[in-house]
C-alpha cells in the first residue's frame, strides 16, 4: 500500500487551505428555532400542572428540565454550527460537518446537476441562506447552511460555471 | 408549403398534399393504425371489473338474504342488471376512447400516438431520443392474447408512452419496427436477433427464495415459537407466528410470481430480461445505463455457489409510481454465469482479478460479525467494496460512474480510529460503501477515487460502455457463452493491520 498513512484527525483535514466557516448567525437562527419549540412546550406543561393543582415540586420539574436541556442544546448548536465548513478545490467542492457523527462530502463539479439556494423566514430575517448541491445520486446530501446571501449566490454562480466546464453525462 | 427544403414539418400537422417536397420523409410515414378492438373490453374489466364482480357476488347474496323467497329472484335479477349496465357503460366509454386512438409513424419517421375524446392528445416520440421499447403482458391482456408496448425516451418525468393493447404478434412486430427505425434501418428488418445467456430453472428459483437469509431467519424463528409453545403448553408468542411465518410466505410467493421463468438474453440494444408468471415483464437494460452492480450471496446459498445480481440503473425516478425499472439482473444463478452476464453490462471488467484489501484489525471490535467479509479494492475500471454478515454483498462501480464521495465517522469508529467511505451512485438497491477503514486510509481512498473518477470521465470511458464488443453467439443458445470460469475477487492476505 503506497497510499500515505494519515492520522485519525486527518480523515477530516481541510485540503490545503483551512475550512471556510459558515456565519455565526446560523447559531442564532437555530437557537431561535429551538426556543420556539421548547418554550411553548414547557409553558403548556406548566400551565396544565398548575391548573391540575399539582404539587409545587412537580410544577418545578418541567421548568428545571426545560432549562437544563435548553442550555445544553444552546451549547450544542454552537458547536454544531462551528463544525460546518466547506472548501472549493479545482475540481470539486468539499463540505464537512458533525461532532459526534462526522462527515465529509466531496462533489466533483462535473457531477453537479443543480444548485439550490433556500432561505426560510427566520433565515431571511437574519440574512442567511442555504446552498444545496444535487447530483444524480439521491444520497449525495451536500448542504451548506448559514451563508450570507451574497456569499451563497456567489458560490452558486461559481459552482454553476465550473459545472458547465466539466459537465459529464451520467 | 413554400419551403420545400424544410426537413422537419411541425409536429401535429397532417402531411401536406405537396408532401413531395420531402422525398425521403414521405416514405417514412405510415397510415394510422388502431389498437386491438378488444381493448375497450379489457380496459373496462380493468377499471370496473372488481366492482362488478363484487356486486354480482355479494350484492346478490345480500339481496337474497334480505328479501323473501318470492321477491328474491327479482332482486337478484335487478342487481345483475345494474352490474351489466355498469359494465356496458364502461365498455362504451372505453370504446369512445379506443375509436379516437391512432398510432403511426409521421413524416419525419417519429412515432406518434393520437388519442383523447374531448381533449385531443398527440404524443410524439422522437426516435433519436429513444431509450427502450418493451412488450409487456399484463395478466388481463394475456388472457385474451393482448400485450402492451411501452416506449421510453431519455428525459425526466412523463417520458413514457404506453400503447395498449395490441395482439401479441403485432406488439412484437411494432417493437421491432420502432427499434429498426430508431437505428436507421429499414422498418421491416424484423426483431433484433437474441442470444439467451441464462435462464433460471424453476426449482432453483424456489429453493433459492426459501434459502434467502431473511426468509430462513424468519422461518427458523417460527419453528422456535412453535417449539416454545408446545414445550410450555401455552399460547405464548403464537400471535407472532402470523408475522414470522406469514412474512416469508408472502415474500417468497411474490418473488416467485415476479421472477418465474427469468431469462436474460443479449440483443444489440442491450440485455433483455423477461420474467413473471401471471403478468410477463420484458425489459431492456442498455449497458450504458448501468451505474453499479451488486453480487449478493446469502449464507445458505454459498455452499451451492449461487448469487443474485442487483443493479442501479440510470433514469429511475425514486418514489414514482412508474418506478418499475429493473433492479434485479439475475435472481439466482451460479457464480460463473452471473459473472459472465456482469461482463456484458460492464464490458472489460474482470472481477476475478480484483484483489480486495481487508479491513484493519481494529474494525473487528466495531463489526465483529461482518468483519471477515469487509473489503475494498479497485482496478483500472471499477471500484469494488464488500460487506455483510448473513448476506455478503459485493458492490462494483465503474470509476466514471462516481457521483460523489463521502467519508463518515461515528463516535465508536472515532474511538477505534476508523472511518467509512461511501461512493454515491444513482438511486437503486446497490450501495457502494467501504466500511470501517483506518481513518487516514479512508480519506486516502476517497481522494484516490475522486482522481480515478475524474480521469475516467476525462477520457470518456463513461460513454464507451455503450460500445459493447461483438458478441460471440453461443452455439446452442445456452449459457455456454462463458469463456473462462472466473471466481469472485479473493480477499488478499492481511497486510499490516496497523
Amino acid at each position: 500500500m503506497t497510499e500515505p498513512r494519515l492520522t485519525v484527525e486527518d480523515a477530516f483535514a481541510p485540503p490545503g487551505e483551512p475550512w471556510r466557516p459558515v456565519s455565526a448567525r446560523l447559531a442564532t437562527a437555530r437557537r431561535l428555532t429551538m426556543l420556539l419549540v421548547l418554550v411553548p412546550l414547557v409553558a403548556v406543561i406548566t400551565v396544565v400542572l398548575v391548573l391540575g393543582g399539582a404539587d409545587p415540586l412537580l410544577v418545578a420539574l418541567p421548568l428545571v428540565v426545560g432549562l437544563v436541556s435548553g442550555s445544553w442544546l444552546w451549547w450544542l448548536i454552537g458547536r454544531r454550527v462551528r463544525s460546518f465548513g466547506y472548501a472549493e478545490r479545482d475540481d470539486d467542492l468539499l463540505v464537512t460537518s458533525g461532532i459526534m457523527f462526522r462527515r465529509l462530502v466531496v462533489v466533483p463539479y462535473g457531477r453537479m446537476q443543480l444548485v439550490d439556494i433556500t432561505a426560510g423566514p427566520i433565515d431571511r430575517s437574519l440574512g442567511l441562506a442555504t446552498v444545496q448541491l444535487h447530483t444524480a445520486a439521491a444520497s449525495t446530501n451536500a448542504t451548506i447552511p448559514g451563508l450570507p446571501p451574497e456569499e451563497a449566490s456567489g458560490l452558486r454562480d461559481r459552482l454553476a460555471a465550473r459545472g458547465e466546464q466539466r459537465s459529464a453525462g451520467l | 408549403m413554400t419551403e420545400p427544403t424544410a426537413p422537419d414539418p411541425p409536429p401535429g400537422r397532417t402531411p401536406d398534399p405537396a408532401g413531395a417536397g420531402w422525398p425521403v420523409a414521405g416514405t417514412m410515414a405510415t397510415a394510422p393504425r388502431r389498437t386491438h378492438p378488444l381493448t375497450p373490453a379489457v380496459e373496462a374489466v380493468r377499471t370496473v371489473g372488481v366492482l362488478v364482480a363484487a356486486m354480482l357476488v355479494f350484492g346478490t347474496g345480500m339481496v337474497r338474504e334480505a328479501a323473501s323467497a318470492a321477491g328474491g329472484l327479482a332482486g337478484v335479477l335487478l342487481v345483475g342488471l345494474v352490474a351489466l349496465v355498469l359494465l356496458g357503460l364502461a365498455v362504451g366509454l372505453h370504446w369512445l376512447g379506443w375509436s379516437r386512438t391512432r398510432y403511426f409513424f409521421d413524416e419525419s419517421g417519429d412515432f406518434r400516438l393520437d388519442s383523447g375524446v374531448l381533449q385531443r392528445n398527440q404524443r410524439r416520440v422522437t426516435l433519436s431520443r429513444l431509450q427502450s421499447v418493451d412488450v409487456v403482458r399484463p395478466l388481463l391482456g394475456r388472457v385474451v392474447g393482448l400485450a402492451q408496448v411501452r416506449v421510453e425516451v431519455a428525459g425526466g418525468g412523463d417520458s413514457r408512452v404506453v400503447l395498449s393493447y395490441l395482439a401479441e404478434a403485432e406488439a412484437v412486430a411494432l417493437r421491432a419496427e420502432i427499434i429498426a427505425r430508431a437505428a436507421g434501418m429499414r422498418p421491416d428488418v424484423g426483431e433484433a436477433p437474441e442470444v439467451v445467456l441464462a435462464a433460471v430453472p424453476t426449482n432453483d428459483l424456489v429453493m433459492s427464495l426459501l434459502l434467502r437469509s431473511s426468509t430462513a431467519v424468519l422461518l427458523a424463528v417460527s419453528v422456535l415459537i412453535v417449539v416454545a409453545a408446545v414445550a410450555t403448553e401455552g399460547p405464548g408468542g403464537l400471535g407472532l407466528l402470523l408475522l414470522t411465518g406469514g412474512l416469508p410466505i408472502v415474500g417468497v410467493f411474490t418473488q416467485f410470481m415476479r421472477f418465474f421463468g427469468f431469462t436474460v438474453a443479449e440483443s444489440p440494444d442491450g440485455l433483455r430480461l423477461r420474467h413473471g408468471l401471471a403478468s410477463v415483464e420484458s425489459q431492456t437494460v442498455p449497458p450504458g445505463r448501468v451505474q453499479a452492480i451488486e453480487i449478493e450471496e446469502p449464507l445458505l446459498w454459498r455452499r451451492r455457489g449461487w448469487v443474485r445480481v442487483n443493479l442501479n440503473v440510470a433514469g429511475l425516478r425514486s418514489g414514482g409510481e412508474e418506478a418499475q425499472v429493473e433492479q434485479v439482473l439475475l435472481p439466482v444463478a451460479p457464480l460463473e454465469v452471473a459473472l459472465a452476464i456482469v461482463g456484458r453490462v460492464l464490458p472489460g471488467v474482470r472481477l476475478s482479478d480484483l484483489m480486495l484489501e481487508p479491513a484493519p484489525a481494529a474494525a473487528r471490535r466495531r463489526a465483529w460479525l461482518q468483519f471477515a467479509n469487509l473489503g475494498v479494492g479497485h482496478d483500472a475500471m471499477v471500484l469494488a467494496t464488500r460487506r455483510g454478515f448473513l448476506t455478503r454483498r459485493t458492490a462494483v462501480l465503474p470509476h466514471a460512474r462516481t457521483q460523489s464521495v463521502r467519508v463518515t465517522q461515528g463516535p465508536w469508529q472515532r474511538a477505534l480510529g476508523l472511518a467509512s467511505v461511501a461512493v454515491d451512485s444513482t438511486p437503486g438497491p446497490v450501495a457502494v460503501v467501504a466500511l470501517h477503514r483506518a481513518a487516514g486510509q479512508a480519506r486516502a481512498i476517497a481522494e484516490a477515487q475522486l482522481v480515478r473518477a475524474a480521469a475516467a470521465r476525462a477520457d470518456g470511458s463513461g460513454g464507451r460502455w455503450m460500445a459493447t464488443p461483438a458478441i460471440p453467439p453461443a452455439p446452442d443458445g445456452s449459457t455456454s457463452g462463458v469463456a473462462d470460469p472466473p471466481v469472485l475477487p479473493a480477499t488478499a492476505p492481511d497486510p499490516d493491520p496497523t
